[in-house]
């Protein structure tokens, strides 16, 4: 299994919490304003002295797709994001649980999983950083 | 109604009886006054009784957002809005950070609260809704410690706080409201009203999701707004060095307070400015929510008797108020007395005011001496141990001090007057006024007491910028009227949004208005804020007066009146009672009131203030 050919780099040394990525990734996924409902997470350590965003890697060895039972989890073709088809997806929860970064979410109504799709290759949050925090870098 | 940025509700809180109510903002009252500090001052005029006291069940205390609160246009705040137990009048004290936001994200365009709890209590709001928890066992904690105690409580640390420290449980009149993380409603006692209500905290983790009328015409407006940012010098310098870079630049201009204000240069100002602090303090940058400015420089005392904490910069009115005004210059004690004052929930500017009034008072044999600590300026653990009789109102010192400088100078008796430095109750912050009688003029007439934010002339006086296509002179005092009364309408009109001042050094009032009627599907022009401010000064000045504010108060420190400026570019300089004379009815007149600063009913009807009809949260 190849990385994918697009991934995004977090650089935890420029983030400064501000949560922008965060609101374009609700938009992006919900269409509307609310950085709780991201598909990227933020550690706010000691203080806000450090701020440490955290995204889906799209691993190399995606433990969420391995786990799936119904094969609802796979590498899109074009993007080589890691993504998960509704359709598919029986909402067992495995995904979730397996994912170390925990980047899985689960639709409260429908206990379906879902994730970060890399905005089909042009990710929301990186764009919406005024801080270069968040990079989408290429494989290649 | 179709997708807008408002969220269509407030929460009535009743404290006394915990009774929730969502409550519909009537759409002419939003259209009339917008949000936030609108909002806030229509409210506070219709269901605050006539001379409720500030600190009784009567008065109402309310968290305010704007239509662009939660949205990623660049800079937005929120407000709290109540009747002031420092000045007997109209508060409206504002706040960066995430708190803001997550009253939008919680379902609500603002929470007010009424009544008084029977005990302490918590406020808790989740996608479940509203509860009221007991806060037995966080009551006496600091404001940043109890943040974690209720985080530890409720088991997460997806919640944003609001929460008060012992000072605001000990209702000193200048005490703090604590909104996460490190940004204070810091101004005019909030935190007492909080305290007095018997509210810890109010904690919230919301799931509703923010809507925009317009989604690209929004992004476009979005993108302008940054890059108006982006090019504005006084943004990029507060990117680079936050409001510590403003130390060296009062200092030059000789505005700095020194030694209670006896002064307005220091040798103190190269050691706290953005130079001292980035050497001892610095370490990396933070942001409030949505913004791309980052004026937070965040790092730690590692070194020294005070090590080790963690501190957020040092404000410029802090540096200023708790360095040079005390005479202290290392940044790491000025950082350890601003961590005293956060935890404990004291406004750093109105306790500044308070150390330097006793210390200087002390050594004009006015004060009774303190057990194990010399009461002179530059005593750090002085000043340190003051901050504690003050937020606990311990001793005869700290109960005097605790009642502001006003009150505690009328206490002392003669003598004590020309040591208190403040307007109508609130201390003075950190721009002496004497070279710049524009800013003087502001003070006199800020809503809230002794105030920069209402209205900034300094930007124009002591740089000689340009203000209508006239370069500003400092010491002019023809046309600061003027220059006053624009500035504190265009403040007051954007405090609707919410926006932070920071921002609006950059971003123009034609973005802020495709902004506003992007997200909202409102049609205003650039100007319409002009004229929602001057609604607002003439709504608070209405409730002001209602409570008895006495236009004879609106004056300088006596200070600023009868002794000359001793140093730096305006030595020589001070503000006569003839001055003060001239910019006031030059003012009054600009507004439209009356020689005694009243409103006239014309200037009433004129700016669309209605006192007859009134909102009530029962209707």
């Amino acid at each position: 299994m190849l990385r994918p050919q697009k991934f995004i780099r977090t650089h935890f040394d420029l983030c400064t919490g501000c949560s922008l990525c965060k609101t374009a990734c609700s938009m992006h996924m919900f269409g509307g304003y609310n950085p709780n409902r991201s598909m990227i997470r933020i550690r706010h350590l000691w203080e806000n002295l450090a701020h440490i965003p955290i995204v889906c890697e799209h691993c190399k060895n995606p433990m969420c797709l391995k786990v799936c039972p119904t094969k609802a989890i796979s590498r899109h073709e074009k993007t080589g994001a890691v993504i998960i088809d509704q359709e598919k997806c029986v909402a067992c929860g495995l995904c979730q649980k397996y994912c170390p970064l925990e980047m899985i979410y689960v639709n409260p109504e429908t206990h379906k999983a879902f994730k970060c799709d890399l905005c089909q290759g042009d990710p929301e949050c990186v764009q919406a950083c005024p801080f270069n925090a968040l990079e989408l870098l290429n494989q290649e | 109604m179709p997708d807008t940025s408002y969220m269509g509700q407030m929460l009535h809180i009743d404290l006394t009886r915990a009774k929730f109510a969502d409550i519909k903002i009537p759409s002419w009252l939003m259209k009339i006054y917008m949000g936030g500090k609108g909002i806030g001052a229509k409210l506070l005029l219709d269901l605050v009784p006539e001379n409720a006291h500030p600190l009784g069940p009567e008065n109402i205390l309310m968290f305010l957002t704007g239509p662009l609160t939660s949205t990623p246009a660049p800079a937005m705040r929120a407000c709290v809005v109540t009747k002031s137990p420092l000045t007997n009048s109209f508060l409206d004290s504002y706040f960066g950070g995430y708190f803001g936001p997550e009253i939008k994200y919680a379902g609500y365009d603002g929470l007010i609260f009424t009544g008084c709890s029977p005990d302490p209590v918590y406020l808790y709001i989740d996608h479940k809704g509203p509860s009221l928890k007991s806060a037995e066992n966080v009551w006496g904690q600091g404001a940043m410690e109890s943040n974690q105690s209720i985080k530890a409580r409720l088991k997460t640390n997806d919640v944003r706080i609001a929460s008060i420290g012992p000072a605001g449980e000990n209702k000193v009149p200048f005490a703090l409201i604590c909104c996460e993380t490190n940004r204070q409603a810091g101004r005019g006692g909030a935190g007492a009203v909080m305290g007095s209500k018997n509210l810890k905290a109010i904690a919230i983790n919301g799931n509703s999701l923010v809507q925009i009328f317009d989604k690209k015409m929004f992004k476009n407006a979005v993108s302008a707004a940054n890059k108006e940012i982006k090019a504005s010098l006084e943004c990029q310098g507060l990117m680079a060095a936050g409001t510590a870079g403003s130390v060296e630049f009062a200092n030059e201009a000789g505005l700095i307070p020194v030694r209670n204000f006896s002064d307005g240069t220091s040798s103190l100002a190269a050691k706290l400015g953005d130079k001292g602090q980035s050497q001892k303090l610095w370490l990396s940058r933070s942001a409030c929510f949505g913004c791309p400015i980052a004026c937070s420089q965040m790092g730690a005392v590692r070194t020294g008797k005070h090590a080790s904490f963690v501190t957020d910069i040092v404000e410029y009115e802090t540096a200023a108020m708790l360095g040079t005004n005390l005479q202290i210059g290392d940044p790491r004690s000025v950082a350890y007395l601003n961590r005293l004052c956060d935890e404990l929930g004291i406004d750093t500017i109105s306790t500044g005011a308070c150390i330097s009034f006793a210390f200087e008072a002390a050594e004009k044999g006015l004060l009774p001496e303190l057990p194990n600590h010399e009461l002179k300026f530059g005593n750090v653990q002085a000043a340190a141990r003051l901050i504690e009789l003050i937020a606990y109102q311990q001793d005869e010192l700290g109960k005097l001090l605790s009642l502001g400088v006003k009150k505690a100078s009328e206490r002392l008796g003669p003598g004590a007057e020309n040591m208190a430095i403040h307007v109508k109750g609130m201390e003075m912050p950190a721009w002496g006024p004497r070279g710049t009688p524009g800013m003087g003029l502001a003070y006199m007439t800020a809503d809230r007491g002794a105030c920069h934010q209402r209205g900034f002339p300094v930007a124009y006086e002591a740089t000689g910028m340009e203000w209508k296509g006239k370069p500003v002179k400092a010491l002019e005092l023809e046309g600061k009227a003027e220059l006053v009364y624009s500035l504190q309408n265009y403040l007051a009109g954007t405090d609707c949004l919410v926006k932070c001042d920071f921002g609006s050094m950059g971003i123009t009032p034609e973005t802020y208005a495709l902004l506003f009627n992007a997200a909202t599907g409102q049609n205003i022009e650039a100007s319409y804020f002009d004229q929602l401010g001057e609604r607002i000064w003439n709504t608070t000045r209405a409730f002001n007066l209602r409570e008895g504010m006495d236009t004879a108060d609106e004056i300088l420190p006596r200070r600023f009146i009868e002794e000359p400026l001793p140093s730096g570019p305006y030595k020589g300089h001070r503000i006569t009672e003839k001055d003060m004379k001239y910019l006031l009815r030059d003012y009054y007149r600009t507004r439209g009131w009356d020689s005694e600063g009243k409103p006239t009913e014309e200037i009433l009807n004129k700016t669309g203030v209605e006192l007859n009809r009134k909102f009530s949260l029962e209707s």
